[in-house]
């Protein structure tokens, strides 16, 4: 009984973390496509890959939550496993906002940022992805996790300097002062999933620290 | 038909003890895992009882041949002990004073021993001896237990479900162990004095109903008692809840061998003090720590004197 139901949190969170790179990776692909030609219908579509893998990933988070309200693992578990769906749900929800107001309040991204933007992205591919084998550790190697989430503080911090660069050749610019706010906040966005992904690695951490003897 | 009632209704008194007993103690064994919601109060319950009456009934008797020795009882002493020691129960209970059923229960012994002059020491001494040991030898187990499985669940690599799983296995396990322990070693407490006082009623079936009686306490009294000890008194997690039933159980089954009936509340205090002293936390306060000592030397002394006054009173 136990088994199955262990098996079945397992290939749901396995399904979860999928959905999230899915999502990741599409919102990462529309930007860099947008910045290396500006194309609002190809923005468009692909904004909506973004919204259709984040659909997907709060469909699989409900099947977890009602999961874990029919009373499966122990209740300890169980309240530590739904803090982190929860948490982990605003990378996607985030990737999709990003992307929303890329497309609704048409912004126009000046070549000079390129560069710095896929490396941002990089960045926070890098770091999704650090972020999502540090919560997979946990259902494997949970002990393995802390050293994964120890490599999300540096490339948070990296993030953070690189988003701080970027703002700063916004504000140095003559882009018309209007666009500087709208490309300053498109940029924060961006970084800010490093942030919640780091809030991600903080819940891991907690969880470990809980079980460690 | 009324001669057989007045032959063995004074066992009654040994019923009311044992039940007293269940009602107290499985608290003490599954008191963490039910108010953590790990296992069910119903399941903790059935588990329980079978395990309570199958120690009982296998190992139990040795016990009740180790109480039977310390003084020469009549079916009339006998009846005396049981309610003086269960009229210290409840009154400790009463008074919210930690207490051991089995220590009320040598207290009404002694005390009856020494009104009529023929206490044998010997098993007292052992008794004793053992009383003293229960929480340093669960203090020990715990420290050692906590390490070595602390070591492997730090360095064997598994998911937190697996770490879950053990623990639930490991708890479910140590329960029915403890609930073994507690009928192998505390059935004496019930029904040992009356060894060899009715007619036709062997050490085996006083075991057996001694043992029933105990997991009738369980069944029917022991839900607040579980609650209280398991979300106030020991807030342990799963993994040192495990190490503290474990340490009890293996060291009152361990006093089961021996033949002398101790405490499952003083073993898992030990335990727990063995667990803080590992974690270097203070295990409890200044005035839990009185408490507790207060509990433990008044519950014989105050049975020894119920006992006493009521053999001079009646007998």
């Amino acid at each position: 009984m136990f088994i199955t139901k262990q098996k079945k949190v397992e290939q749901l969170m396995d399904n979860y973390q999928q959905q999230i790179i899915r999502c990741v990776d599409d919102f990462i692909k529309a930007v860099n496509e947008f910045i290396s030609e500006p194309d609002s219908d190809r923005l468009r579509k692909n904004s909506l890959d973004v919204h259709h893998a984040e659909s997907v990933a709060d469909d699989v988070r409900r099947d977890i939550e009602e999961m874990m309200y029919s009373r499966s693992l122990f209740p300890e578990s169980r309240g530590d496993i739904l803090g982190l769906i929860e948490t982990m749900d605003k990378v996607p929800n985030k990737a999709e906002e990003s992307i929303r107001l890329l497309l609704n309040q048409h912004i126009k991204i000046p070549k000079m940022l390129n560069a710095d933007i896929s490396q941002l992205l990089e960045v926070v591919e890098r770091c999704v992805n650090i972020m999502l084998e540090a919560t997979d550790k946990l259902f494997a190697n949970f002990i393995g996790s802390i050293a994964e989430v120890g490599k999300l503080d540096e490339i948070e911090s990296h993030a953070d300097t690189l988003e701080a660069a970027i703002i700063d050749k916004i504000f140095s610019s003559d882009i018309d002062g209007f666009d500087k706010i709208l490309l300053r906040d498109f940029i924060q966005d961006i970084a800010s999933i490093t942030d919640l992904s780091m809030d991600v690695g903080d819940r891991v951490r907690l969880i470990v620290s809980k079980r460690r003897v | 038909m009324l001669s057989l009632f007045s032959t063995y209704s004074p066992i009654s008194g040994g019923l009311y003890l044992g039940w007293t007993l269940g009602a107290n103690d499985a608290a003490n064994i599954f008191g963490t895992a039910v108010a953590a919601r790990i296992i069910t109060f119903k399941k903790a319950c059935i588990i329980s009882s079978i395990f309570i009456i199958l120690g009982a009934m296998i190992q139990g008797y040795k016990g009740i041949q180790t109480v039977s020795n310390i003084t020469d009882q009549t079916i009339s002493t006998a009846f005396i002990i049981t309610v003086a020691a269960a009229l210290t129960v409840t009154i400790m209970t009463f008074l919210s004073l930690p207490v051991s059923t089995s220590q009320a229960m040598v207290g009404a012994v002694l005390g009856i021993g020494l009104s009529i002059g023929t206490v044998n020491f010997q098993p007292l001494l052992k008794v004793v001896i053992c009383w003293l040991f229960t929480p340093v030898a669960s203090m020990f187990v715990a420290m050692i237990v906590y390490k070595i499985l602390g070591f492997i669940l730090d360095h064997w690599p598994m998911s937190i479900l697996t770490r879950d799983k053990i623990l639930w296995s490991g708890l479910l396990l140590t329960g029915i162990y403890g609930s073994y322990a507690l009928g192998a070693n505390n059935v004496t407490v019930s029904t040992g004095v009356f060894s060899g006082l009715l007619p036709g009623v062997s050490d085996f079936f006083l075991a057996l109903i001694g043992g029933i009686a105990i997991a009738s306490g369980v069944i029917t009294f022991s839900k607040r008692v579980i609650i209280e000890v398991g979300s106030k008194i020991m807030p342990l997690n799963a993994f040192t809840a495990f190490i503290a039933v474990f340490s009890m159980s293996t060291t009152v089954h361990l006093f089961a061998f021996v033949g002398a009936p101790v405490s499952t509340s003083q073993a898992i205090i030990g335990a727990i003090a063995g667990i803080s002293l590992i974690r270097g936390i203070n295990p409890t306060s200044n005035r839990e720590l009185k408490r507790i000592a207060i509990g433990w030397t008044l519950t014989p002394i105050t049975a020894l004197i119920f006992a006493s006054a009521a053999y001079a009173i009646f007998i």
